[in-house]
């Protein structure tokens, strides 16, 4: 009884993304249509909350520092746009279906240095560093620049979290498929994942028929909006597990501009 | 008088530093491990009077760690508390054998909780 209930509890939130993965596959209309998408967005919502409102709480405290001060007001920020930008990415992939997005030729090294730029203050706020890894000069692809954006910056906050502080995160790019789709990811280096755990996912890769998968202890929310947006461009969202991290990365097609000329 | 040591398993580095700094400022030694295997780690190297464990972490659910807790002597004593987002859908009863002693909810708590749940379990 203990562990089933414990179990349970766990494995409710645990396996929310091979729901969402399910829903993925299945559902093309907006995100609200599943009940268990809200019970995932109210729990990926909880925890930049209870940090808000703890940091806030503290800050009632005289006896704490003006360094310290600046630097909880410096955290309520950061955690306040990360939440502001979950919410607005949910709208926008709520609004997906109603909306028409110009796909254009984009250079995936400017726009990764672009995403760089805005998220850099956060990285060194987490005291985590984030870098670009390019082998070569990257093809174009083509996508909505701010779709495009979004997944790279949804992939980036997702990584920050399990990154570990002496290796840094990369966002890389590269091309596969003999040069017809760009792949852009991002890499972080945490901790291990145990046996139980590979096993875990790999079932899950086995029993969903959907390649994305949010971490274990993630409801997926924000992969799952991820996916949603790589999909209205054509384009799929993946994940490679490593022993030491993961890879979520996403597959779009290179632009023919080029070859056009 | 021997000052007390407490470990904080939480993966949100920023909610960890704020327990830190709540527990540090009454006299507690505090350690900081952000998932499971830090937290053997930390335990293997010096074991705490208490541990302070959120409930979903990375890598591994905090439910591993309890179960490899529990599997020695030296560690399945250790008072948990668990501090979770998820404390509405866990039952105290239900975890007691796995050595937990209360269960916060992150949702309401004030930073006073963590104090107050330390000194009645210690």
């Amino acid at each position: 009884m203990v562990d089933s209930r414990l179990y349970l509890a766990c494995y409710n939130y645990l396996y929310m993304s091979a729901t969402i993965g399910e829903h993925n596959h299945f559902i093309d209309g907006p995100l609200t249509d599943g009940i268990p998408s809200l019970v995932a967005a109210a729990h990926e919502l909880k925890s930049p909350l209870v940090l808000i409102r703890q940091l806030s709480l503290a800050l009632e405290n005289t006896d704490i520092s003006i360094t310290d001060q600046k630097r909880m007001l410096r955290q309520i920020s950061f955690t306040s746009e990360q939440a502001l930008r979950l919410t607005s990415d949910l709208t926008r992939s709520i609004r997906l279906s109603d909306a028409l997005f110009a796909l254009e030729p984009i250079n995936p090294q400017q726009l990764c240095e672009d995403v760089l730029r805005d998220l850099i203050p956060l990285y060194v706020a987490h005291n985590r560093d984030i870098k670009i890894v390019s082998s070569k000069r990257a093809l174009l692809l083509v996508a909505n620049r701010d779709l495009l954006r979004r997944i790279i910056m949804n992939f980036s906050d997702n990584a920050l979290h399990y990154a570990e502080s002496n290796i840094a995160v990369e966002i890389k790019i590269g091309s596969i498929d003999a040069g017809r789709t760009v792949r852009l990811g991002v890499r972080d280096y945490g901790p291990s994942l145990s046996g139980n755990v590979l096993k875990v996912l790999a079932n899950r890769l086995t029993n969903t028929s959907t390649s994305i998968h949010s971490r274990p202890q993630s409801s997926g929310l924000g992969l799952y909006i991820a996916s949603q947006f790589a999909d209205s461009m054509n384009g799929k969202v993946g994940v490679t597990r490593h022993r030491d991290g993961s890879t979520f990365y996403v597959d779009l097609q290179a632009s023919r501009q080029l070859s056009l000329l | 008088m021997n000052v007390q040591k407490v470990l904080i398993v939480e993966d949100d580095l920023w909610l960890a530093e704020h327990y830190l700094r709540i527990l540090s400022a009454v006299g507690y030694k505090v350690l900081i491990a952000p998932h499971a295997l830090a937290a053997i780690d930390a335990i293997d190297d010096d074991i705490p009077d208490a541990i302070i464990l959120d409930m979903l972490l990375s890598g591994s659910t905090a439910l591993a760690l309890l179960n490899e807790l529990q599997s020695y002597g030296d560690t399945g004593s250790i008072p948990i508390i668990l501090c979770t987002n998820l404390a509405s859908e866990l039952s105290l009863e239900d975890l007691r054998s796995y050595g937990v002693r209360q269960i916060i909810d992150k949702t309401k708590m004030v930073p006073n909780d963590l104090i107050l749940a330390l000194r009645s379990e210690m």
